[in-house]
């Protein structure tokens, strides 16, 4: 494709702006499935009253697929990781709330992706794998709506209406809501940001009236779900995470 | 076992499954006998296999001290086979010939056993135990974590089992345990036995079997003032350090009154406790928890191994780690199960303090599970009594090491052992016990038809022919020493002069005497209360009641009030559907007053029956009341007191005996001794009542047949009950304001030909009463009346005939409508009047359940007659 401005570079796939849409590139060989899926995810969404960029298009040139959507202009709420007091972490957690409170019942079950993803993570021992998936089957089932990758860069203010958008649907399902948050305390634990993580996490459990060991209960599926990523700087942390033991 | 194939994958688990299903089959044909030989069989196998299987269980799990091991295993052969070892568990197991009932034990089929790995070898040996002993079959679905050593020692159970006789695969296993396979394994089972974590146990109770399962414990300990520390302290230590702590009633957190704390700790520490310094405690806390979770690394380890993962060094004997901290809610780890020889220890200021604590540690943790506490249990009786009520637990052991305590049979002997420990609803659990063998049973009970226990009651002494009055009259004085008689009567009769018969015979023995003669007839409450007003002063040692049945119920209710003032009325009234089985309970009468019941008229049978009607004048509610208290003591049955009664005061009452003796014959209560009694009674008035009523007086010897006829009847239907005839007269008198006997007079025909339907199907649910039998009943009574008739059907017309020509020659009419002119009331309340007649107490014996539309429908046909008359 032509498109040069390329506003974010990923592993296996760029963004790049045309006007008012932002096109997400996807390398040659990336799983079609994967893309067709993120699309379907963010037009399931979009029937929310959530504000997030509608899709515009998925194209295919020459092996290369791609997502257009509208374009946000606007900062993300990338830098509050630096400040555990900033006043914006309160707001991103109630976005996050806001979105545990919708419902959109066509997506993903995430009981059935986690259970997927501990079943192929080969860094798992066996044995843990068993005590987890055990673990994963007794926490309680729910259905809201999951962003799976809730972190503060997947925010932006929009420049116009100051409003937050919530973007990259690539990972959204519907499940239990604690294990979306104990996903996001996980990402900053795992970028070192402890206090911002901690805040976090008691906001959440504040505002939701939820028991901290009610998410803490979620750390070890979500650390093993991350674990099966294999980025091997994260290995010993997450195993550490993973090998918990359960009362008897 | 020559060519085994392992079971790993979801179709060798079939198959497996599939092998225990059949042994099981065959086992389940086992006797007693037999099963014990190899209950007996495994449990010797297993004992003797306790060292083995003990080291490969701490070597394949790294956890737990070997030498503890072996104790489990010896507990869970020895301990449980001596429990269980006579105990019966196939088939007929109890049995009561006289009552016709018996109990069988049947196995439940294949048990799915949930082990843990804790305790892997122990638990299995348990579960295999249990299941050998009650013919069950058992999957055991292992933890990988040490799935060698529990399936070594089912295999162990297993040989032996088989090798005594026990059918082959009775036990099975997974070697190779996976999520989807141990589903299999709980979808497919019978019944579920679960130990272990609470994620197991979850899973084991959302399979949709039955299950048995067991959880998390987090046991405070409480040191009362009383307890004496040196034994809590190393009792404590005991339990903390068996197997590294690991087992599920292992104490958690000691919470120490103040006035024992330094002595406790310093106690600890001379036995070698490591009291953690406050940087140690945070070394150790973010080495032990990981998200509020417990790190697994230090699960069954050591006490210095834990140090050092922390990064602190103690010494290698350290039996355990104490951590001093305050609060008791989950944000505190060292408040949780530690699964581990780590002990969290608490100051308390009072013992309520404690209590509070230990509350919130149960209900975060350990719901259902154990509690201890150490007190003097003479010296801390209160204090113990709160612990044991506010404890939110299925066990509370006191003085006891709750490691050794919770499973039984070491430190009590009556608390049984057992590997699982219920933890009841608080725990979402099934069972609160120690789990045995009753939980792998079915019960099967036989239940064989048996009659329903009767008596036959009456008065002590009935007095009878003409003049007996004088002559029981000076019993009461002679025999039975009376000083003080209550005489209660009505206006009339006092007013005729007849009460000084009595009277005049109590002043000449000498003994104070006091005369009530304000009953009223329909007496009311009030009256009644008058009259045990002047009882309560008067103080009798003897009531005598005089008159007919409206003078002896009043006395009756007067003499319950002397005898009982606190009694309400409306309970005492209550329904009941048996008499010895009702909800409100008579008080005991005549502990104050000998009550004598004087008839002067031929027909209620008041003398000899338990009940007495009494309306309560504010309600306007009649109290039909019934017990045997209230049967009269004795009865006067004197006809020189009944020759004057006026012509239809002798019909009615008279036909009342008719119908009492042709309801209680056919109740489904009716016995071979009221039987008797209504036969004659009936024979008495059918050929005596017309001249009684014709000659009065003048004919005395029909008077005196008459009266015992109205007494035999009443002896019967005291005994027998009445029916529905008398619930419809009941609610016929009350509406339209008939005398009783003639509104059972008037409903008695329809009666008889209701109970007499052969195809009815609402015969009333009484044991002895086999079929419908109105009909032969009705024809015996035709048989003894001499009626003639062929058939049953023919008999039961002469009956019915004979019964018309008995009310017309006592100048009774033919229906209601001759009494009641005024249709259109009839009509309007008779839905209410129906309903009513329904839920009357005589229903409950009629031998045919009467619907409401069929009451109705009878009181119809009595109102219009004849001409109208529909079958019903």
């Amino acid at each position: 494709m032509r498109l040069e401005n390329v506003i974010a570079q990923r592993s296996r796939k760029k963004v790049c702006r045309e006007g008012d849409l932002a096109v997400k590139i996807f390398e040659r060989g990336y799983s079609k499935s994967d893309i067709l899926n993120e699309a379907l995810n963010q037009a399931r969404v979009e029937e929310t009253d959530l504000d997030i960029p509608k899709i515009r298009g998925v194209s295919a040139v020459e092996g290369e697929w791609a997502i257009a959507m509208d374009f946000i202009e606007g900062p993300t709420l990338a830098s509050l990781v630096e400040d555990e007091n900033d006043p914006r972490l309160e707001e991103f957690t109630d976005l996050h709330i806001r979105l545990h409170s919708r419902k959109v019942p066509l997506l993903n079950v995430l009981k059935h992706k986690i259970t997927r993803q501990l079943t192929e993570c080969r860094a798992l021992d066996p044995k843990l794998r068993y005590e987890l998936l055990h673990r994963l089957e007794s926490l309680p089932r729910h259905h809201k709506l999951c962003h799976g990758d809730f972190i503060p860069s997947n925010v932006i203010v929009n420049g116009k209406d100051k409003r937050l958008y919530i973007i990259d649907w690539a990972h959204a399902t519907q499940g239990n809501a604690s294990a979306d948050a104990a996903r996001t305390y996980l990402w900053f634990r795992l970028r070192g940001h402890d206090a911002v993580g901690e805040r976090y996490l008691d906001l959440y459990c504040h505002k939701t009236k939820t028991a901290k060991s009610y998410v803490q209960g979620w750390m070890s599926i979500v650390a093993a779900a991350q674990l099966s990523k294999e980025v091997p700087e994260e290995r010993d942390f997450l195993l550490r995470w993973v090998d918990v033991f359960d009362y008897e | 076992m020559t060519s085994y194939v392992p079971v790993d994958t979801l179709e060798k688990t079939e198959e497996a499954l599939a092998r225990v299903k059949a042994a099981q089959r065959i086992f389940s044909g086992y006797s007693q006998e037999k099963v014990d030989g190899i209950f007996l069989a495994g449990a010797r196998a297993a004992n003797r296999a306790r060292i083995p299987l003990a080291r490969l269980a701490a070597e394949e799990t790294g956890m737990g001290v070997m030498e503890d091991k072996v104790i489990k295993n010896h507990f869970a052969s020895e301990r449980v086979f001596n429990h269980y070892r006579r105990t019966v568990t196939c088939g007929l197991a109890e049995e009561d010939k006289a009552q016709g009932w018996r109990k069988y034990y049947e196995p439940l089929g294949v048990v799915a056993a949930i082990i843990p790995t804790t305790n892997p070898t122990s638990t299995a040996i348990f579960k295999a135990l249990l299941a050998l002993k009650t013919r069950n079959g058992l999957m055991i679905s292992p933890h990988p974590r040490a799935a060698r050593s529990t399936i070594e020692a089912a295999r162990v159970v297993l040989e032996a089992a088989v090798a005594a006789g026990a059918p082959e695969g009775i036990v099975g296993w997974i070697d190779k345990p996976a999520l989807e396979i141990s589903s299999l394994v709980l979808r497919e089972c019978d019944v579920i036995l679960a130990t272990g974590g609470a994620n197991m146990v979850k899973a084991a109770y959302s399979s949709g079997k039955p299950a048995l399962g067991v959880g998390a414990g987090n046991v405070p300990a409480l040191f009362d003032p009383t307890a004496d520390v040196l034994l809590a302290v190393n009792s404590v230590i005991l339990s903390k350090t068996f197997d590294n702590g690991m087992i599920c009633a292992s104490e958690q957190s000691v919470l120490i009154h103040e006035a024992l704390y330094d002595r406790a700790r310093a106690e600890f520490q001379r036995r070698g406790s490591w009291i953690l310094s406050p940087g140690e405690k945070e070394a150790l806390r973010a080495a032990m928890f990981v998200n509020g979770s417990l790190n697994a690394r230090v699960v069954g380890q050591k006490a210095h191994r834990i140090a050092a993962l922390a990064g602190f060094a103690v010494p290698e004997s350290t039996p355990i780690l104490i951590a001093e901290v305050e609060s008791p809610e989950p944000e505190e780890e060292f408040a949780k199960e530690k699964l581990s020889p780590v002990l969290a220890m608490y100051r308390a200021s009072d013992m309520d303090e404690a209590f509070r604590k230990a509350e919130r540690m149960i209900e975060h943790g350990g719901y259902g599970h154990t509690a201890a506490i150490y007190a003097d249990p003479l010296k801390a009786g209160d204090r113990l009594d709160e612990f044991i009520a506010r404890a939110g637990t299925c066990r509370v052991v006191v003085n006891t090491p709750s490691a050794h305590g919770g499973i039984g049979d070491l430190f009590n002997f009556k608390l049984r052992p057992s590997l699982t420990l219920g933890c009841g609803s608080r725990g979402n659990n099934s069972v609160s016990e120690n789990v045995g063998v009753e939980h792998l049973l079915n019960t099967k009970v036989v239940a064989e038809r048996r009659d329903n226990m009767l008596w036959f009651r009456v008065p002590e002494k009935i007095y009878l022919k003409r003049g007996c009055l004088q002559t029981a009259l000076e019993e009461l004085k002679d025999v039975l020493g009376k000083k003080r008689a209550f005489v209660a009567t009505d206006a009339f009769l006092y007013r005729s002069g007849m009460i000084r018969r009595i009277t005049d015979k109590l002043d000449e023995m000498g003994l104070e005497r006091e005369v009530f003669f304000d009953v009223e007839p329909d007496p009311t409450l009030s009256c009644a209360k008058r009259g045990a007003e002047r009882m309560t002063l008067f103080q009798p040692d003897c009531v005598i009641a005089v008159g007919g049945g409206s003078a002896m119920d009043a006395a009756k209710i007067m003499w319950l009030i002397y005898e009982s003032p606190e009694s309400s009325f409306s309970d005492l009234a209550e329904r009941f559907s048996d008499i010895r089985k009702r909800i409100n309970r008579f008080p005991v009468l005549g502990r104050k007053a000998y009550f004598v019941a004087v008839p002067t008229t031929s027909g209620t049978g008041s003398e000899v029956t338990p009940f007495a009607v009494i309306t309560d004048d504010e309600s306007g509610l009649k109290h039909p009341l019934a017990d045997y208290e209230l049967l009269p003591r004795m009865a006067i049955i004197d006809p020189d007191l009944h020759m004057s009664a006026p012509k239809g005061l002798t019909a009615n009452s008279g036909v009342d005996a008719v119908t009492h003796a042709l309801e209680a014959y056919v109740s489904v209560m009716a016995t071979e001794y009221t039987d008797a009694l209504c036969l004659q009674a009936l024979s008495l008035l059918f050929e005596y009542l017309p001249r009684a009523y014709e000659r009065g007086a003048e004919d005395p010897e029909a008077r005196e047949r008459v009266a015992n006829a109205a007494t035999l009847a009443g002896m019967a239907f005291a005994n027998a009950f009445l029916g529905v005839c008398h619930s419809m007269a009941h609610k016929l008198g009350a509406y339209h304001h008939l005398p009783h006997g003639l509104a059972n007079a008037l409903m008695i025909e329809e009666v008889v030909r209701f109970n007499a339907s052969e195809t009815t199907a609402r015969q009333t649910a009484f044991s002895q009463y086999p079929r419908p039998r109105g009909l032969e009943r009705y024809a015996e009574i035709a048989d003894r009346l001499r009626l003639g008739g062929d058939s049953l059907k023919e008999k039961l017309e002469r009956l019915l005939e004979a019964i018309a020509l008995l009310k017309e020659r006592v100048g009774i009419k033919e229906t209601i409508a001759d009494y009641v002119p005024n249709e259109a009331d009839f009509l309007a309340r008779l839905d209410s009047m129906s309903l009513d007649a329904f839920d009357d107490q005589c229903t409950g014996s009629n031998p045919r359940y009467p619907l409401i539309e069929e009451i109705k429908g009878m009181f119809l046909n009595a109102y219009y007659g004849k001409s109208r008359r529909k079958e019903i």
